[in-house]
């Protein structure tokens, strides 16, 4: 068993598969803004709806958190052209995965709404708070703590799942790890070069949400 | 697109069909049980060697650090491909399933060893500083003070990692290993509609993960701390 590493020409590759990452990262942008925007009806529908809308967020929360989302993403991408409804593999990939982020984030986002208490809001109009100040350092303190921490894990973990759009020919880092691995046939060496990447990329995405949240929010969230 | 798939419909669930779909949710779950028992060992080795005091184990505590945040940090396509890269050379003829089982164990070692260390750490060290009081040795300390209390903080998240680890699975179908989502891509190919073949996969799917993710749910209210 002898083998050489040679990472001259993946090193070549760098910038190509730098671009790959700020494709993932846009990726992880796009669903988590979107998710986040289901996310925020679910939540509320969920925890102030009437009983159907608290029935069918349910629903929609329980089957998309208990099945993968790279079959949800092959049904979104395979089974739409039946119905008239052609994807381009990008757009698949995005639909299926705000979807998916949409559920997981509709329970993140419960348990922040859940945390604000009435009776504090009613302290508050007491007190003669107007809504902007009951808003400011009332809510978003509770919010805040209970949400961030969550929050950012699950952009990391965003991060980490774009991956799978990959196998649909979207070129964002895997699929360029891909490529270049078939192109150089120096295949341990690329993945070994992404699997970097995506320790950088991580690592950055924690440290500066982590920053970001004890600056704005005065939330210590761990980066390790 | 309706007529066409209620015209597919008795010639989906015929016997051969459920029995292709039952053996591939069997290898799932097999990759799975086995990715986790081996993840629950190793990773509470890890998590161990992490608490430990000793500066002989130094090295040995930071190549598990460095193992956990490794492997937190890089998706499980990356890890797949990795480690068939890796494999093949070594082990020739070694099968996919087994490839997919390796990977899946590296996965599971990294989350389950961060669950089991939040867990450990759960307990106050006044209880530790009592133990060693009593003269516990560094195994009787693990055995019987910390872990009778950690375990009540454990189990509910690993759980809920144990769900993410069934669903992680379905990526394996990219190196080929025939367990559900790659029965289901078959199942398109050989002409079912996707919305079929698809939809019975996300069903057989939600059959293994919805009663575990119950069950998360439950020992966390159950085992909650009061």
């Amino acid at each position: 068993m002898n083998y050489t590493f040679q990472f001259t020409e993946v090193w070549r590759e760098l910038p190509y598969l730098l671009g790959g990452a700020a494709v993932t990262l846009q990726i992880a942008f796009i669903t988590f803004w979107c998710g986040a925007f289901i996310g925020i009806f679910g939540a509320l529908a969920k925890v102030y709806g009437g009983p159907i809308s608290k029935r069918v967020t349910s629903y929609y929360v329980t089957f998309f958190t208990n099945t993968p989302a790279l079959v949800q993403v092959f049904l979104l991408y395979y089974a739409l052209p039946d119905a008239g409804v052609l994807l381009s593999s990008m757009a698949a990939v995005l639909v299926g995965l705000t979807l998916n982020a949409g559920a997981y984030l509709t329970e993140i986002l419960r348990a922040g709404v859940v945390s604000v208490r009435v009776s504090e809001m009613e302290a508050a109009t007491a007190l003669g708070m107007s809504r902007l100040q009951l808003l400011r350092y009332v809510m978003l303190p509770h919010i805040a703590k209970t949400i961030y921490a969550p929050l950012s894990n699950f952009f990391v973990w965003l991060v980490l799942g774009s991956s799978l759009a990959a196998l649909f020919g979207v070129e964002e880092l895997t699929g360029r790890a891909i490529n270049v691995s078939t192109a150089s046939l120096r295949s341990i060496e690329t993945f070994t070069i992404v699997a970097m990447i995506y320790v950088v990329l991580t690592v950055l995405a924690s440290g500066s949400l982590a920053l970001v949240g004890r600056l704005a929010f005065r939330v210590k969230a761990k980066v390790f | 697109m309706f007529g066409q798939i209620a015209e597919q419909v008795p010639l989906f669930f015929n016997y051969h069909n459920l029995v292709f779909l039952l053996q591939a949710a069997g290898r799932t779950l097999a990759m799975t049980i086995i990715g986790c028992t081996v993840g629950l060992v190793c990773g509470f080795l890890i998590a161990v060697l992490r608490r430990s005091l000793s500066i002989w184990l130094l090295p040995l505590r930071l190549i598990g650090i460095a193992y956990v945040e490794f492997f937190r940090r890089i998706p499980f396509l990356v890890i797949l491909f990795i480690v068939l890269f890796v494999i093949e050379p070594l082990v020739p003829g070694a099968s996919l399933l087994f490839i997919a089982t390796v990977s899946i164990c590296l996965l599971s070692t990294a989350f389950l060893s961060e669950v089991i260390r939040a867990g450990l750490e759960s307990v106050p060290p006044q209880q530790i500083e009592g133990a060693s009081a009593l003269n516990f040795n560094a195994i009787q300390t693990l055995f019987l003070v910390v872990l009778p209390q950690s375990w009540r903080v454990i189990l509910p998240p690993a759980a809920a990692f144990i769900v993410m680890f069934i669903k992680d699975t379905s990526l394996a179908s990219q190196l080929g290993v025939i367990e559900l989502t790659f029965a289901g891509k078959m199942l398109v190919n050989r002409g079912f509609s996707p919305l079929l073949g698809f939809g019975a996969v996300l069903l057989c799917y939600f059959a293994l993960s919805y009663p575990l993710s119950r069950l998360a749910a439950y020992l966390e209210k159950r085992l909650a701390s009061p």
